[in-house]
């Protein structure tokens, strides 16, 4: 993606993420991954799985898997609104995956050479799900490591 | 000329050619001077030259052509069978084996000259004295053969013997008003697929006719088993010219006459007794020969059908396009059983009786259509058991031991899937038989077993499994050294082990790097063993188990369901949650009350006329929480495995339904195998299915 800004003729790489908020914070994931965003339905448990799996669901008569984002990177319980959402998420070679975030804000450009490499020096388990801080005007997007956070840990 | 078109046809053949190939020199090798089994290898590596010649392939032309001079000369006397030459041969085989891997990949043979081979088979021709003549003499016989059949171009559709059956069809075809037809087609005598050129010309006279009769049987023409001419009996409102100039567009057909058959001498015709055929005026010598040959080609063909099914030859489909149609009818069945739930909520009436009535209708149709579409996906394992004699013979010189292999049911039909992926773990069940199973010669001569061991397998339907079982009359399992093993490698405590079952102790062989191998083979013990065939045979819906007894032999037993996609199931309730058990595994469901729950071990059992079966409650293995209510009986379903039976306690019955079986995906973690994959509801919420057989 580029686009030329003004005249200098400088080609500044763009890449479009979706904007989700998880408890305060604001999350970025890469659009390129993103098949589909659906409102919360009813997920059918699936017993003896990982903890931070809250199911299956029903996309069109695909069977799904969800994951609680939240409950990967122990923040706790989803507390689910009307404005949750289930972001499908297409992976290579693995198939569709659910992820669910609290609300969807928006679709945001980030210039590629202003997104900051995350701090590494806390081992905080939450870090190490995200390979990149965006800005988004005054706003701080952490960027989330799809192939990181939808692996095994 | 091109010849890519055929590319499929050429690799199917040859494919076929080989296995006979490899059949047949298994023959030779116990019966060196059977000249009728020498003829068959001949006529197969002839057929193999001409092929791979017509396609360009000339390394494997060559191969062919320097295995059919052997033949000639082992035809002739001048060079006898050894087993140094079988061992070549077989060599041969896995050359031209290895041509036509490289072919179907990237439809070139590749450049392996396979020149050591050739030179061992040509060091045989040397021992006779007349090996450079060896090579035109080998074309003769192919000549031979169509030497007698050359005759001019005539209506030999004329002479066909028609049954009674036949003119029926004729005739009903020339009353309705119709004009009946015969036609003769001449094949160019040099044509190698002479049944895709006979198929071709079908084709083309079907775009305007209807073909009501085959001469010889349509079954005997896909066979190949025919001369270089056959002839049809089509009904047709088009013009004969157009239909005529249709087939003769067909390549590599020489000539086609056809003539209108009124309908007053369909009767004249020859009848199906030969006695009558002679009393016809006949034009030619030759197709005299020609017409009292028929009926016996004709006898000869209900005998063929007698015997093995003529398997993959018929229809030729890509297998994404029956996943495809699967798919589609997996989509109709999902569909139908949302009308069916509508149907359920909607009120009385008698225009909802009616509405009843077509929605079981639209049942019946989806479960034929579904029972249809998985028959076209069964193929017999036999594509798959037929390598395995000669893999045990090349085991059998290996491992210095004698055995022999004895195979039933090679008939029995499964998921076209399935048969593809079940030809490694019997490969490794077989060759663990062989390796690990028969003992040496000496050891069994002491324990008063026959010289040669026997390897035994045996395939067959049960309900809606197929069963395949390797057997062997060797060593049996040696439950001590495993034990033994077991504590060796620190996976249990000797104590642990003394209260182990046979079965639990045979379970250790089916862990991950579990050799019992004393020293690592060519064969086996190198760690990928058992455990690799379970987790594929469980990968396909099946299990694997094993009966042993020490000294006697063992017994692997692989159970595989018919189908992969879609299966009866029972629906069932447990709190909350909606769990689907598969109909195959269930014996019957049974309402017990709390009284007659007994305990053994301080496991809850029951007693079901005379069997003492232990129950599960599923809630508590499903982590869902129990009902709050005291409850004065039990729902049990009662399902089993083999012998083995337990029964699983639900809360409540929904009733029997067809599932369309769908993956969990690779996120979730199934490690304990309970759950087997999910279903899509009527109303559009899951199903989760469960595994019984895990359980037991």
């Amino acid at each position: 993606m580029a686009a030329y800004i003004g005249t200098t003729e400088v080609v500044e790489e763009k890449k479009q993420f979706i904007a989700v908020k998880l408890g305060s914070e604001i999350y970025g994931i890469d659009i390129g991954y993103v098949d589909n965003i659906v409102r919360m339905q009813k997920i059918t448990r699936v017993p003896k799985s990982q903890s931070y799996f809250k199911g299956i669901i029903n996309i069109r008569g695909e069977i799904v898997p969800v994951m609680s984002i939240r409950l990967k990177m122990s923040f706790g319980e989803d507390v689910f609104t009307n404005a949750t959402r289930i972001i499908i998420l297409k992976i290579e070679d693995q198939g569709k995956i659910g992820v669910i975030v609290d609300e969807v804000k928006e679709v945001v450009n980030l210039d590629v050479d202003k997104i900051d490499k995350p701090n590494h020096d806390s081992m905080d388990n939450r870090h190490s799900f995200i390979n990149g801080i965006g800005k988004n005007g005054e706003e701080l997007i952490s960027l989330f490591d799809i192939g990181a956070m939808t692996g095994e840990n | 000329m091109d010849v890519s078109q055929y590319l499929e046809i050429f690799i199917d053949e040859t494919n076929e050619h080989i296995q006979s190939l490899s059949d047949n020199i298994m023959a030779l090798e116990s019966e060196p001077d059977n000249k009728d089994v020498v003829n068959e290898i001949f006529r197969a590596a002839h057929s193999l030259k001409g092929m791979a010649g017509t396609m360009g392939f000339k390394r494997m032309q060559r191969m062919t052509h320097d295995m059919e001079n052997v033949f000639q000369e082992v035809r002739n006397d001048t060079i006898e069978v050894n087993s140094e030459m079988i061992d070549l041969l077989f060599e041969c085989l896995d050359a031209i084996e290895g041509y036509l891997e490289i072919i179907k990949e990237t439809s070139d043979e590749g450049t392996n000259d396979n020149e050591a081979i050739i030179q061992q088979l040509n060091s045989f021709l040397d021992g006779t004295a007349n090996a450079p003549a060896s090579a035109p003499a080998a074309e003769a016989p192919a000549g031979e053969s169509q030497a007698g059949s050359e005759t001019p171009v005539s209506k030999k559709f004329l002479e066909e013997t028609l049954d009674e059956d036949e003119k029926r069809k004729l005739k009903a075809a020339a009353e309705s008003g119709k004009n009946v037809y015969g036609m003769t087609a001449y094949v160019q005598k040099d044509c190698l697929l002479k049944a895709a050129r006979a198929f071709l010309v079908f084709k083309a006279v079907e775009e305007f006719a209807e073909i009501l009769v085959y001469k010889p049987s349509q079954q005997n023409i896909e066979d190949e088993k025919f001369e270089n001419d056959f002839s049809i009996f089509f009904s047709s409102e088009e013009a004969l010219d157009k239909i005529v100039d249709a087939a003769k567009g067909v390549s590599e057909i020489e000539d086609v006459v056809a003539e209108r058959i009124p309908v007053e001498e369909i009767d004249h015709a020859p009848a199906a007794e030969p006695e009558t055929a002679p009393s016809l005026p006949a034009p030619a010598a030759g197709t005299q020969a020609a017409a009292s040959k028929q009926p016996a080609s004709n006898a000869a063909a209900p005998k063929k059908q007698a015997g093995k099914p003529v398997t993959s030859r018929t229809v030729r489909v890509d297998i994404e396009k029956l996943d495809e149609l699967m798919n589609q009818v997996s989509e109709l069945i999902i569909a139908k059983n949302s009308l069916v739930s509508l149907s359920v909520n909607s009120g009385s009436g008698t225009q909802n009786q009616a509405y009843q009535e077509q929605i079981e209708y639209l049942e019946r149709i989806t479960t034929s259509l579904h029972e249809s579409v998985m028959k076209v996906r069964m193929v017999p394992i036999e594509s798959v058991v037929n390598k395995f004699p000669r893999m045990i013979r090349d085991l059998s010189r290996n491992l210095n031991k004698k055995m022999e292999l004895f195979m039933t049911g090679e008939e029995t039909e499964l998921d076209r899937t399935v048969v593809d992926q079940i030809g490694d773990p019997l490969q490794h069940l077989l060759r663990n038989s062989a390796d690990h199973g028969l003992e040496s010669a000496e050891i069994r001569q002491e324990r008063g077993k026959p010289e040669v061991g026997t390897i035994l397998l045996k395939a067959f339907q049960e309900g809606n499994n197929v069963i395949i079982e390797v057997s062997d009359d060797g060593n049996g399992i040696d439950t001590e050294s495993v034990k033994r093993k077991a504590i060796e490698r620190g996976l249990v405590t000797p104590e642990q082990a003394e209260n182990f079952s046979q079965k639990e102790i045979i379970d250790f062989l089916f862990m991950p790097s579990f050799s019992m191998a004393k020293k690592i083979t060519d064969i086996s013990g190198r760690g990928v063993g058992l455990d690799v065939v379970k987790s594929n045979i469980e990968a396909l819906g099946g299990d694997v188990t094993v009966k042993s007894v020490y000294g006697e032999g063992s017994t692997f037993t692989v159970r595989l369901p018919l189908t992969l996609a879609i299966i009866q199931a029972l629906m069932v309730i447990i709190g909350d949650e909606k769990y689907a058990i598969s109909l195959s595994s269930i014996v019957s469901i049974e309402e017990i009350p709390m009284g007659d729950i007994k305990y053994v071990e301080a496991k809850e059992v029951i007693n079901m006329r005379g069997t003492v079966i232990p129950i599960v409650r599923l809630n508590q293995l499903l982590d869902i929480e129990p009902p709050e209510d005291e409850q004065e009986s039990l729902t049990i379903v009662i399902v089993s495995k083999g012998e083995k039976q337990l029964g699983l306690v639900v809360d409540d019955l929904m009733g029997q339904q067809e599932i369309v079986i769908k993956s969990l995906g690779s996120f979730i973690d199934n490690s304990t195998k309970i759950i087997s994959g999910a279903t899509i509801l009527g109303d559009g919420e899951i199903a989760l299915i469960l595994d019984v057989n895990t359980l037991m």
